[in-house]
């Protein structure tokens, strides 16, 4: 049974061309589907303006879906901003980049990780207390920290400050927008940690938006490759990372940095970044892709099973 | 360009036409009009009349209409004091006030610019600091504070000039001093920090290190640039005159528009009240929207639209 | 769970705050006036309307006058300096309760306007354009024309003034808040707008908006006390500041002193109300102009 679910998902946003010019659409998100399991973690990888942070935000109901359906333990998504949208967040939970900008500078971290449960009204005040220690420890803060303010803590300690926060309501989805990208490469392995430690403990479900493909190997339980609003290749980590079937997978996964000699071939793709308000026709990648034919600009590749299970979006690749 | 001038107009009467507006809503909700334009001992038949007149007993969107249309035809009602009609009232008085205001303007702009341009071009100086402390006290006393502190020494103790009235060209310096030495001080210390905030800009240390004369630097660079929040301020000095005539005129006795306001309000002569309020709002519009389209002149920035291809 | 690896980091030592000695001189007086205020009734000599017809137009001590007068008498032999404290709690009263009233009112407005957007913001950027193109002493006398005088009408009058600078400052500031930060992470935690305004944004934008109210007080006062000045303000038997001055210009041949210790009392509370904004401004907000 799926915890979260997007059925053809899109998020078109009305932008105009200069002050007077005609209005266009742009389709951040372009027919969308997947679902999280509980207790299992669905990563979602891609370059900046791929559209995944706005997967996020319609995933988790801050934006309406343009096109399609969310759904969230059964229920169709709620509007933002109404009650029972508001009473949905104990149950699903965003964390992101910068940890900073979500807090506020003059409380101090224990009253902020206590205001969730402030807000839906959980325990009593003694209860609350002993329940923001508990948080504390499990994010690995040291309760001295509590009393401090966000501006005194170090960027690691403020990201686990806000997943303390994020976690004050026991919520069963966790989406996370590029949680670890400004933290130094070394606390970023203690953050992830963490975070799969606190998913097993908890059995949390999990978004993992990243752009890092390193740290989305590590965390996640299924992927999904996102280029230009859509998804172009979903599966299991281990094989698309050893195997990438889609052509801008296979460039993504040839980027990694590798110690010592290269395995992969590195792809350098041709061509400009991708412009969301100027779709190319056809699949959105032929453009750059090495491997594009005519069909590939005439015609929308659609998400098909491939060998090993895994979903592609390729004309060129053979469909199971 | 057009476009530019055709927004700022219409803004403009928008304004004036919100400043009627309040003048209706507020006449409405204190109390009946017919007894508050015309007095309250006026016989039936005359207050049946102006109810007709004014339409009354019709509904309200209609006699807003009506208000509208009065004002827009000058009619503003009669003077329950006098008989007269306000707007004659009001008319005959304005170049009284004009004797006062525009002295004042221009002593405002006279001693308060280039005071200020002196004093940042000669930051932390003994004239700066005279400068701030002349324009602390700009804003720190008001203008009657003023107006009779300087009674007290000229007209009193030295009995150089009149205290007041309006016979002879020497009762004209005593209230235009009262009315614009304040300004003055503001302008100065807002000219100022302009002048400083510009003259800290990157493009001034260019000019200067391309070696132009640094009066040039000024004339050329500096001036033009500090002139456009300044022009704004000026703008708006012409909204505190009016206020500053109606108390410096009360304290000369100055047989003005402002010594009128007065007197009608104490007496509740709501027609000339109007009147008066109408009148200084159309001026505060009008110079608000020359402002403006100085503002268009003196920024080029602000004169085209935005280009195409999503520039700002 | 892993222990906490990394060192601790110390919190900031804080700074020592130092006052300059106009600054100083500020505060003393405006803390004068306030006990003035608040303990009128207690160090006033005389009543104010207590007449003392056998001294009428006493000059002030070490002007020919003695101590029983300090400041000397008026036209009625009422004790001039009785009635100069009397008058001090009445223009600070209202002065306060203006300035309060436009905080209130102001920082509402704003908070709708940037929380509700569309027309409701058009409405209220409207009448504040309304308001900032219109001298305010005109509008008032309009509205004292038309509604008559009353002292709680008058003190909400005072109130409308400066409204709109509030209102723009908590307009900007609230937007800014929403759009990104902890504005927006506290409404995703499912905070109800009344909760996120009032615990979150407005502590934070507080000291930006007690600076605006240092520089609407003074302004206040001297509104105040012109109106009260043109006998249109604060009615007899009341006095304020703007009523001595307004009675002692009769006497300004004869008895200088009746409007002289008023007027040094409205020029050294706004200049002290002036230079203590200042400095609140320098040390808390540098960006506000």
């Amino acid at each position: 049974m799926s915890l979260l679910s997007l059925e053809g998902v899109s998020r078109v946003y009305a932008t105009r061309r200069g002050l007077f010019g005609k209005p266009v659409p742009v389709r951040a998100v372009d027919h969308v589907s997947f679902s999280v399991v509980p207790g299992r973690t669905l990563g979602i990888v891609g370059e900046s303006g791929c559209g995944k942070s706005t997967t996020g935000r319609v995933a988790l109901g801050i934006e309406r879906p343009s096109e399609g359906r969310v759904t969230f333990e059964g229920a169709t998504m709620p509007m933002p901003g109404t009650p029972e949208w508001r009473r949905m967040r104990a149950r699903l939970q965003l964390v992101h980049q910068d940890p900073l900008g979500a807090m506020d500078r003059r409380l101090t971290v224990a009253a902020q990780v206590a205001e969730p449960l402030e807000i839906h009204g959980i325990g009593d005040k003694a209860e609350r207390t002993d329940r923001v220690a508990a948080l504390l420890r499990d994010v690995g803060l040291r309760a001295d920290l509590a009393a401090r303010h966000p501006h005194e803590l170090s960027g690691g300690q403020r990201q686990r400050a806000v997943l303390a926060r994020a976690l004050a309501t026991d919520p069963a989805l966790l989406v996370a927008d590029e949680p670890v990208s400004a933290l130094d490469v070394s606390i970023q392995a203690q953050v992830i940690n963490m975070l799969t430690d606190l998913q097993e403990a908890r059995g949390i479900a999990m978004l993992f938006i990243s752009h890092d493909l390193k740290v989305v190997r590590q965390v996640s339980h299924e992927v999904a490759v996102m280029y230009l609003g859509r998804i172009v290749e979903q599966g299991d980590p281990e094989a698309i990372f050893a195997d990438p079937l889609h052509p801008y997978s296979r460039a993504l996964v040839s980027a990694i940095p590798v110690p010592g000699p290269r395995r992969i071939e590195r792809i350098v793709l041709s061509g400009d970044p991708p412009n969301p308000a100027d779709r190319p026709s056809g699949c959105a990648f032929h453009p750059r892709c090495p491997l594009a034919v005519s069909a590939c600009r005439a015609e929308v590749p659609e998400l098909k099973a491939a060998a090993d299970g895994r979903q592609v979006a390729c004309h060129l690749v053979e469909a199971a | 360009m057009l476009r530019f001038v055709a927004l700022r107009v219409g803004r403009a009467l928008l304004t004036i036409a919100l400043v009627v507006t309040f003048a209706f809503v507020v006449l409405r909700l204190s109390g009946d009009p017919a007894l508050m334009i015309m007095s309250p001992d006026a016989p039936p038949e005359a207050l049946a009349a102006f109810r007709q007149a004014w339409g009354l007993d019709e509904p309200i969107w209609l006699q807003y209409l009506k208000y509208f249309t009065a004002i827009l035809q000058g009619e503003l009602g009669q003077s329950f004091r006098d008989g007269r009609p306000a707007i004659q009232l009001v008319a005959e008085r304005i170049p009284a006030t004009l004797q006062l205001t525009l002295p004042a303007l221009a002593l405002k702009v006279g001693l308060g610019i280039p005071a200020g341009i002196y004093a940042a071009l000669h930051r932390n100086s003994a004239i700066d600091r005279a400068v701030m402390t002349f324009a602390v006290a700009g804003f720190t006393v008001p203008s009657f504070v003023l107006g009779l502190l300087l009674v007290l020494v000229f007209a009193v103790q030295l009995g150089w000039l009149p205290s007041g009235g309006q016979e002879s060209w020497r009762s004209v310096i005593l209230p235009v001093i009262s009315m614009g030495l304040g300004g003055a001080g503001i302008l100065a210390r807002f000219t100022r920090s302009a002048m400083l905030e510009v003259l800290g800009q990157p493009y001034i240390r260019t000019a200067s290190a391309k070696g132009v004369p640094w009066h040039q630097v000024v004339r050329l660079h500096a001036l033009p640039n500090a002139a456009i929040p300044t022009v704004t301020i000026v703008g708006f000095m012409v909204g505190t005159l009016m206020a500053g005539a109606v108390v410096v005129e009360s304290v000369f006795s100055w047989p003005g528009v402002g010594r009128l306001m007065v007197v009608a309000v104490s007496n509740r002569d709501l027609a000339v009240v109007q009147c008066i309020l109408l009148l200084v709002s159309a001026t505060m519009v009008t110079s608000n929207l020359i402002v403006d389209l100085l503002y268009g002149v003196l920024d080029p920035r602000l004169r085209g639209t935005a280009p195409a291809g999503g520039g700002h | 769970m892993s222990e906490q690896v990394l060192p601790a980091v110390a919190a900031p030592p804080k700074r020592r705050v130092a006052i300059p000695p106009g600054v100083a001189l500020a505060m003393l007086w405006l803390l004068a006036m306030v006990t003035i205020a608040v303990l009128a009734d207690v160090i006033r000599p005389y009543g104010i309307t207590a007449m003392d017809l056998r001294s009428r137009l006493q000059p002030p001590v070490g002007f020919g006058g003695g101590w029983l007068h300090p400041l000397g008498t008026d036209e009625l032999g009422r004790d001039v300096f009785s009635r100069l404290i009397e008058s001090i709690r009445m223009s600070l009263m209202i002065a306060f309760g203006a300035t309060i009233i436009a905080a209130v009112f102001g920082t509402t407005m704003g908070f709708l306007a940037a929380h509700f957007r569309g027309w409701v913001e058009q409405a209220v950027l409207m009448l504040i354009d309304f308001q900032a193109s219109m001298p305010f002493l005109i509008l008032a006398l309009s509205v004292l024309a038309f509604f008559g005088n009353s002292l709680p009408l008058f003190i909400c009058l005072m109130g409308l003034y400066g409204w709109e600078r509030h209102a723009r400052i908590s307009r900007g500031l609230a937007i800014a808040a929403n759009a990104q930060g902890y504005a927006a992470a506290v409404r995703q935690l499912g905070a109800k707008p009344l909760r996120i305004y009032l615990k979150h944004v407005l502590p934070n934008i507080a000291s930006t908006l007690i600076v605006a109210a240092t520089l609407s007080f003074p302004e206040v006062v001297l509104l105040e006390s012109g109106l009260s000045f043109l006998g249109l303000g604060v009615q007899p038997p009341m006095t304020s500041l703007g009523n001595m001055v307004g009675y002692g210009r009769e006497y300004i041949t004869r008895a200088p002193w009746i409007m002289l210790s008023p007027c040094v009392v409205i020029i050294l509370t706004t200049l002290s109300v002036s230079i203590l904004g200042d400095w609140l401004r320098d040390r808390l907000d540098p960006t506000l102009t």
